[in-house]
């Protein structure tokens, strides 16, 4: 039987890696794919304490994320698709119209 | 015995896929890997007893999610744009910060790991699922169906073609 | 963890070279009927030179797949050229495993004989879920050849594969609701036996002689078509627009590689077709006992529904022209997946008022 804890640190591997990801890339399409890296890490947490605890709840959360993330995925890259008409650039630092 | 080398294997994939998507250039080459890292997630699954959510992620995920991703980065194109260097000082910062928070998560997971598992079977395939979804979580169901329509009605909106289209140049070299 | 069964691993491995065998050999046993079938329908005599009634036309083919030279594009994604046929391959030969494809009988020893690789209680599923991972290899086909008429045959391509997985799941949905489980097993054991037509015509309980269930298999039928690219819906490789699609770039074994593919994916979309709806193994109007004469009926009979289904996929391809891509899109989206969530709902209260 794997421990638990094992899976408790690849998660936090692959969500250091998603931070690490966001904070240093510029690609906008590679910032949401980080972003969906986190997301995942997340979800295998969530698993492992399910199984942890003998809980159906934490699969019926995965269940959720995993639709709400496609959600986001779609309207997130839809923003992107407009933001690129609008400026012709990936580097997400060009999105600065509102900056003060 | 075999279940720890199985854990390894695909973990080790895991990871180092999602290393060449936060290190790799190009953005097709780092989808890719993505999918890769999360067909090793839905293994990993399998491994916590949730075959069910295994063979989801990998339709919902890794079959849907990032083919969505790939169509946006072939049909912009952008895969021949060059991403500009990041500022020396942000990538250092980023790196140092993330790798401090992982390591303190890494060491504070190991120090209260636990490893007594209760009695008996975990149940968690579709029926059991099912029946609790449509019981205790009916109510969050039916908002989730009511926020995936809101996000295709945006998604069909922002997408929609307003501003200048600037004419295909002959610089596209495929 | 205790010893490991060993007639339990040799039994799995004869299962296994058993389904391999047989999925390795569909190619060139559908390449002749596709090329005999063709001519057939367009009243042309087909390859008759190589053996009797051209029956070696696919080594002589073989021999040219192999001894063709094996090109790599100047500018193409090196790796990736070289993996996107590898990716087609995948779901063609790993979603047989979970399809049952004779009758469980009982060995000499006592031990119960499942002919079904993994007997996994989510079957469906992995047969959606690899096929899912089928789009990759042809989105890595089109992008890494550096071709504009690759990236166009793969992007449209695996937008149709994409959409037409809807309907697909959503028509299979309706025959699982009635067996109450994911797995193809419980499908085929709920489908053997026979219901009684006003108390004189006996029917083989087959999920397609119920009335709630046509609309899911022609919904079904067709997005089997579409999943495998095949005639109406192959504008993704087709041959008078598209150069040849998604495969130009491709030759010799690589080439070899995707057209393997295909008619693997059409065989196991056959194999699913018999096990959802025309009853998997059963034989109908026979009670098959759990001996081995019963399985061996049971995969005549599995054998001979696989190939009336490959055959009306050849002879559709023949007769019927292409679909054009925005029409094919609407069909897609615009009919059948309607179609398939109104047929879960009739099915649902068939179900509901236990006519089913």
């Amino acid at each position: 039987m794997i421990p638990t804890h094992w899976f408790l640190i690849l998660s936090a591997i692959l969500f250091a890696l998603g931070v690490c990801g966001v904070l240093t890339r510029k690609n906008g399409i590679t910032i949401f794919m980080c972003i969906e890296l986190m997301v995942n890490a997340v979800n295998l947490t969530f698993v492992a304490y399910a199984r942890q605890f003998h809980q159906i709840h934490g699969l019926l959360f995965v269940f959720f994320v995993m639709a709400i993330a496609a959600a986001e995925a779609a309207v997130g890259l839809a923003i992107f698709i407009s933001l690129f008409h609008h400026r012709h650039t990936i580097d997400v630092d060009e999105a600065n119209l509102m900056r003060w | 015995m075999i279940t720890f080398a199985i854990f390894f294997f695909f973990a080790a994939i895991a990871v180092i896929f999602a290393a060449v998507v936060v290190l790799h250039r190009n953005p097709v080459v780092g989808a890719l890997s993505l999918v890769a890292s999360f067909f090793a997630l839905a293994v990993m699954y399998v491994l916590l007893e949730a075959p069910f959510l295994a063979a989801l992620q990998v339709i919902v995920y890794a079959g849907a999610i990032m083919v969505l991703f790939l169509f946006v980065i072939m049909l912009l194109n952008l895969q021949h744009q060059e991403e500009p260097r990041t500022r020396p000082v942000q990538q250092f910062l980023g790196y140092t910060t993330s790798a401090a928070f992982g390591l303190a998560l890494i060491y504070y997971l190991a120090k209260f790991g636990v490893t007594k598992l209760p009695e008996g079977p975990f149940v968690s395939d579709a029926r059991t699922v099912g029946i609790r979804m449509f019981e205790a979580y009916i109510f969050p169901f039916e908002m989730v169906s009511i926020l995936l329509l809101a996000a295709i009605v945006g998604a069909l909106i922002l997408s929609g073609r307003t501003g200048a289209i600037p004419p295909p140049t002959g610089e596209n070299k495929l | 963890m205790h010893g490991i069964d060993w007639v339990d691993v040799g039994l799995s491995g004869l299962k296994i070279a058993i389904v391999l065998g047989a999925m390795l050999n569909v190619t060139p046993i559908m390449v002749w009927v596709e090329r005999r079938g063709s001519a057939l329908i367009q009243d042309r005599p087909g390859p008759n030179r190589v053996g009797p009634f051209g029956l070696f036309q696919s080594f002589a083919d073989a021999l040219k797949f192999v001894l063709k030279e094996d090109m790599l594009p100047a500018k193409a994604n090196k790796v990736l050229y070289t993996i996107a046929p590898m990716f087609g391959l995948i779901p063609a030969l790993t979603t047989i495993a979970v399809v049952p494809w004779g009758r469980p009988f009982l060995l000499p020893g006592g031990r119960l004989f499942e002919p079904i690789i993994a007997n996994v209680n989510i079957g469906i599923l992995l047969i959606f879920a690899l096929a899912s991972m089928g789009v990759y290899g042809i989105v890595m086909a089109g992008w890494a050849s550096a071709n504009k008429y690759s990236l166009f045959g793969g992007i449209r391509a695996s937008a149709q594969m994409i959409s037409y997985e809807l309907s697909l799941t959503l028509a299979a949905v309706s025959a699982l609701m009635v067996a109450g489980s994911l797995s193809l097993t419980d499908v085929v054991w709920r489908q053997t036996g026979s219901f009684v037509l006003f108390n004189t015509i006996k029917l083989p309980a087959w999920n397609i002689c119920s009335p709630a269930m046509w609309m899911s298999f022609i919904v079904f039928f067709v997005s089997a078509f579409a999943e495998t690219n095949r005639l109406p819906f192959d504008f993704a490789e087709a041959d008078a627009e598209l150069v040849a699609g998604y495969h130009t770039e491709y030759s010799s074994m690589k080439f070899a590689l995707f057209f393997m593919s295909e008619y693997m994916a059409m065989a196991t979309m056959s194999a699913l077709i018999t096990t959802l709806f025309l009853g998997g193994w059963d034989v109908p109007w026979y009670n098959e006992p759990p001996t081995a004469f019963g399985f061996a009926v049971s995969v005549l009979a599995f054998l001979v529904k696989v190939s009336i289904i490959l055959f009306i996929f050849v002879w559709v391809r023949w007769t019927i022209p292409r679909l054009k891509y925005d029409l094919l899109m609407k069909l897609g989206w615009k009919v059948f997946l309607p179609m398939a969530v109104g047929n879960v709902v009739l099915v649902a209260w068939f179900i509901a008022k236990r006519w089913i």
